[in-house]
């Protein structure tokens, strides 16, 4: 049962992600006074571009095809750290966040390896725009990580969340704060949203994800797609069940489900509201920009990992 | 065990004498044949004795007739086995690879020289690691470095070459008299330099003795490692050397410096002084950390590989540092999981290193260069070469489901319960680590996606990457076997890790094997089959590709010159780093009265360490003064010379009538 339900949660994250772009989407053009489309309209497209034919460049080898595939199974296998409803997920007590973090590398290992097969000059630009983001996202990310699993003594991203839940929420430490704000900030570029990468740009000057993708059609780009969504809700449920876990089931009886359910949607939505926000009133940095702004995270992550000495004693 | 003995002792004999005297004596091309298909037996046949030693912990030893006070005699306990293992199941898959390198790249003068000395290269790191007397050592110790020189010099011997060699035989040496200095040292207490007495008289040395002792071992074995800021000889002489001796340095030689150090730190000194920790570790961090930055801006493929090694030597140092430290602080459980780290880290690095260089030699032996700015697009033209070095990049770069993973997920383990000790610098400095570890990998896989991306993706950059050919089946062969090992190691650990943990528990007394090693193994292998799963799954949406043109701005005539090179893909990183870099850049333009008008404009960037600039050169200078100096006695007047020797017995007699 448990595992069926840890199953359930991996399906929440990866069929919920073209949701959740959705929403943020109609989020977003509510802010800009405009109508804006159907918050099912990802599912549509995904849809459409599964029907496409697959376009391959002349020069392209098999790593062109297999990096969105890689890239998807990778964005899957990281779903299944992520707790959702209970404290449990299907690798959430075997694996730990170092495996998860690396998970997610791999993924963007191959991505850029798609994005470079192109053999025209715009994937290389995204693949080594896209090289200096993650490069200097991953100290932040793991070192906030790391403040965490410090407090909670424990390693397993479960084992976190069964820390915090037994923890009031009112007598959060600073560790937490800061490593909120720190993930908060890692979250953004790792899933290459404002204000480091503009996900809907089509300029030259300013693609960074898109240029990465840009010689992918058919059912290569929806995987892409799909994968990117996927990333994105990843990372929101990640900060939810680290930083806020409480409503989730302690039991596996159906009305305590349904209320983590409604938890976790709420959630999500305060979440995704604060990302809209963010997205309408930040203008994108300028990429030189990116390491000062991925520098404070850093800075805060590290300060993170040094309050953790003073919250024990 | 009579037979491993046996098997060990006709193993090393091949190695020494037989081989080379058929390769130089041999007049028939059927003998120098045999020879090679002997040296192939014969490493198979020390990866069974390795196994078996390292598996089983079976000890063999041999002593030979000692000369005078010097015994010389081979031991493999659990220690040298583990190294044995790595140094025979890398040499094997090299020597695999050779075969078809040297036929294609020498005459038959040079093919004799190569397997001769090969072979004694070969033989002089198995005795390096298994020596069980100091002499027996050092023996080794400087034979690996006169051949592998000669092994170098067998490419050409132009002058720039001759100097790189110089250099690197320079500083070899001055790191062996370290490790001279550090043998000697325990002469006094040990009665002689047998490792057993060696190992019973370090538990009653005098403090200061022992800081000096570890501090030579230290800066001897760093000064072979590679470590910043003794690494000066490492980029210079690995890319000169033929594609399989690279591997070999890379892969192996290096990792006897990594044995010096454990021997020295762990089973000698049992930890040495209460700091080493601190200073190995930050030998590490600078290490990795200016090891990946300088190779990220290379463009030649071998010399990126080596400044590699700087990094991956740097990590394997992290783990050593971190293990010392939980010595000092009294957590030996931690230290056994941190020293499994490092040397499975060693293991893995010997795999994919020597896979990677061996790629290295595939590509310059079908396109004739190994500037990345010339290549591209040979994933399609050399597809098995391709794959296994996709692997070895993926290896490198720490990606799960490969075997670099393992150790660095055990090295950030090790890391992460420094916050459980008491020791307050201790408990900060450890975790902060991680951030280092994760900055050299995030470093580490933008650079191998620049590698793979720039050498083997896109189109071909120049006509001889277009008209490359897959490489040769033995050197195929090769590549794939060290492949094979890279994914193995990456899902199924546990088959090195469990007797990597009984090994660091002898060298860790009062520890037990820690749980994280079965954590690892047990879930790594449903990762595998998770992702498996999916690309499985995902055949399903897979449709034929059609091939369209790519998107050039809606102009005709894209060609691979716009694609983004090695410099462009690196740009970023390099601006932003800019600091450790310091380029020296000119920028002049014709004629120079009209700056806005140029007719030709030329640009020249170069990098130059600060290493060299601060910390060589002076030194340098000041031995050239000091020799100058001392120049000045000698004058060419007999004379004098008479008085010098008359000084000296006056002296003496002085000496020896106060002494009594």
């Amino acid at each position: 049962m448990t595992m069926a339900l840890g199953a359930a949660q991996v399906l929440i994250l990866i069929l919920g992600a073209p949701l959740a772009r959705g929403i943020i989407a109609r989020i977003k053009a509510w802010f800009q006074r405009r109508q804006g489309a159907s918050i099912w309209r990802p599912y549509a497209e995904l849809g459409k571009l599964f029907q496409k034919e697959d376009l391959a460049p002349p020069t392209s080898s098999l790593i062109f095809i297999l990096a969105p595939r890689v890239m998807f199974a990778a964005a899957l296998a990281v779903a299944a750290f992520v707790p959702v409803l209970q404290p449990f997920a299907l690798f959430g007590s075997v694996g730990d966040f170092v495996l998860m973090v690396y998970l997610l590398a791999l993924g963007r290992f191959f991505l850029a390896l798609g994005a470079l097969d192109g053999g025209g000059a715009f994937g290389g630009m995204g693949a080594s725009r896209d090289a200096l983001i993650s490069t200097l996202a991953e100290a932040p990310l793991l070192l906030a990580l790391a403040a965490v699993s410090i407090s909670a003594r424990s390693a397993s991203i479960t084992g976190i969340v069964g820390w915090t839940l037994r923890q009031n929420f009112f007598e959060i430490s600073a560790v937490h704060i800061l490593a909120f704000a720190a993930l908060g900030m890692v979250a953004l570029a790792e899933s290459g949203r404002m204000p480091v990468d503009n996900p809907t740009t089509h300029l030259e000057l300013t693609m960074i994800h898109e240029a990465m993708t840009l010689e992918y059609s058919g059912p290569s780009l929806a995987l892409l797609e799909w994968a990117g969504a996927v990333k994105l809700n990843i990372m929101l449920a990640l900060l939810i069940s680290l930083f806020g876990p409480w409503g989730m089931a302690g039991s596996l009886a159906p009305a305590a489900l349904g209320i983590a359910l409604g938890a976790y949607l709420l959630k999500m939505l305060v979440l995704m509201a604060l990302l809209a926000v963010i997205e309408s009133s930040m203008a994108k940095l300028r990429m030189y920009r990116v390491p000062d702004f991925l520098g404070v995270a850093a800075a805060l992550s590290v300060l993170a990992v040094f309050f953790t000495m003073i919250a024990k004693r | 065990m009579m037979v491993l003995d046996m098997t060990f002792w006709s193993f090393l004999a091949l190695l020494g004498a037989i081989v080379p005297l058929l390769q130089l004596g041999g007049r028939s091309r059927f003998v120098r044949a045999l020879s090679v298909l002997l040296l192939l037996a014969g490493s198979l046949a020390g990866l069974v004795v390795a196994g078996v030693c390292f598996w089983q912990n079976v000890p063999a030893t041999l002593r030979l007739p000692s000369v005078a006070a010097f015994p010389i005699s081979l031991t493999v306990d659990r220690l040298s086995a583990f190294f044995l293992f790595l140094i025979c199941s890398v040499c094997l898959p090299v020597c695999i690879f050779s075969t078809s390198y040297v036929t294609h790249h020498y005459a038959t003068e040079k093919a004799r020289w190569m397997w001769a000395l090969l072979s004694l290269f070969i033989l002089s790191m198995i005795v390096v690691v298994t020596a069980s007397t100091g002499l027996a050592f050092l023996v080794g110790w400087e034979l690996m470095t006169i051949v592998s020189a000669g092994l170098i010099l067998i490419e050409g011997d132009s002058e720039e070459r001759i100097h790189d060699v110089y250099i690197y035989l320079l500083m070899m040496h001055a790191g062996a008299a370290a490790v001279v200095a550090a043998f000697f040292l325990y002469w006094p207490y040990a009665h002689g330099l047998e490792f057993d007495a060696i190992r019973s008289a370090s538990v009653n040395l005098p403090a200061g003795m022992r800081t000096a002792i570890f501090l030579l071992a230290f800066v001897g074995f760093s000064t072979k490692a590679g470590i910043i800021p003794f690494h000066l000889w490492l980029p210079r002489a690995h890319p000169i050397a033929p594609s399989p001796v690279s591997a070999l340095m890379s892969g192996v030689m290096l990792k006897t410096a990594i044995y010096g150090l454990v021997r020295f730190g762990f089973d000698f000194l049992h930890g040495g002084p209460r700091w080493s920790g601190y200073l190995v570790l930050a030998a590490g961090a600078v290490s990795g950390l200016l090891g990946v930055l300088y190779a990220i801006a290379e463009h030649d493929l071998k010399r990126l590989l080596a400044y590699h090694s700087v990094e991956n030597i740097g990590i394997i140092y992290l783990g050593l540092g971190s293990s010392l430290l939980f010595l000092a602080n009294g957590a030996p459980h931690w230290a056994n999981l941190a020293l499994i780290a490092a040397l499975l880290h060693t293991l893995n690095h010997a795999f994919f290193k020597s896979l990677l260089f061996l790629g290295a030699g595939a590509i310059s032996h079908s396109t004739h260069t190994l500037d990345l700015e010339e290549l591209g697009g040979l994933l399609g033209r050399m597809p098995i070469t391709g794959a296994a070095f996709l692997v070895g990049c993926c290896s490198i770069v720490g990606l799960p489901v490969f075997n670099g993973f393992i150790s660095e997920w055990l090295t950030f383990r090790g890391f992460l319960y420094g916050s459980n000790l008491t020791n307050t610098a201790a408990q900060v400095a450890l975790p902060l680590m991680m951030g280092v570890l994760a900055l050299i990998g995030g470093l580490a896989a933008a650079c191998f996606i620049k590698v793979y991306g720039v050498a083997f993706l896109g189109r071909p950059r120049s006509t001889e990457a277009e008209n490359a050919a897959e490489a040769p089946l033995y050197m195929r062969l090769g590549m794939v076997l060290l492949a094979l090992a890279c994914i193995l190691l990456g899902v199924f650990p546990l088959t090195v890790l469990s007797p990597l943990a009984s090994l660091a528990q002898i060298l860790v007394p009062g520890s037990t094997a820690p749980g994280e090693i079965y954590f690892i193994s047990r879930v790594i292998p449903w990762v595998a089959l998770t992702l498996l799963g999916a690309l499985v799954v995902m055949r399903a949406v897979w449709r034929r590709q059609r091939v369209a043109a790519i998107w050039a701005c809606g102009l005709p005539g894209l060609t691979s010159r716009m694609q983004y090179t090695s410099t462009a893909f690196s740009k970023p990183l390099r601006s932003v780093f800019v600091s450790v870099y310091k380029p020296d850049r000119t920028v002049s333009r014709l004629p120079t009265e009209q700056p806005y008008f140029a007719n030709s404009i030329s640009y020249r960037s170069q990098r130059t360490t600060s290493f060299e600039k601060f910390l060589y050169r002076p030194v340098v200078d000041a031995i050239v003064a000091a020799a100058r100096q001392v120049g000045r006695l000698q004058t060419g007047n007999i004379q004098v010379y008479l008085l010098y020797i008359f000084l000296t017995l006056v002296s003496l007699l002085v000496c020896l009538r106060f002494l009594r």
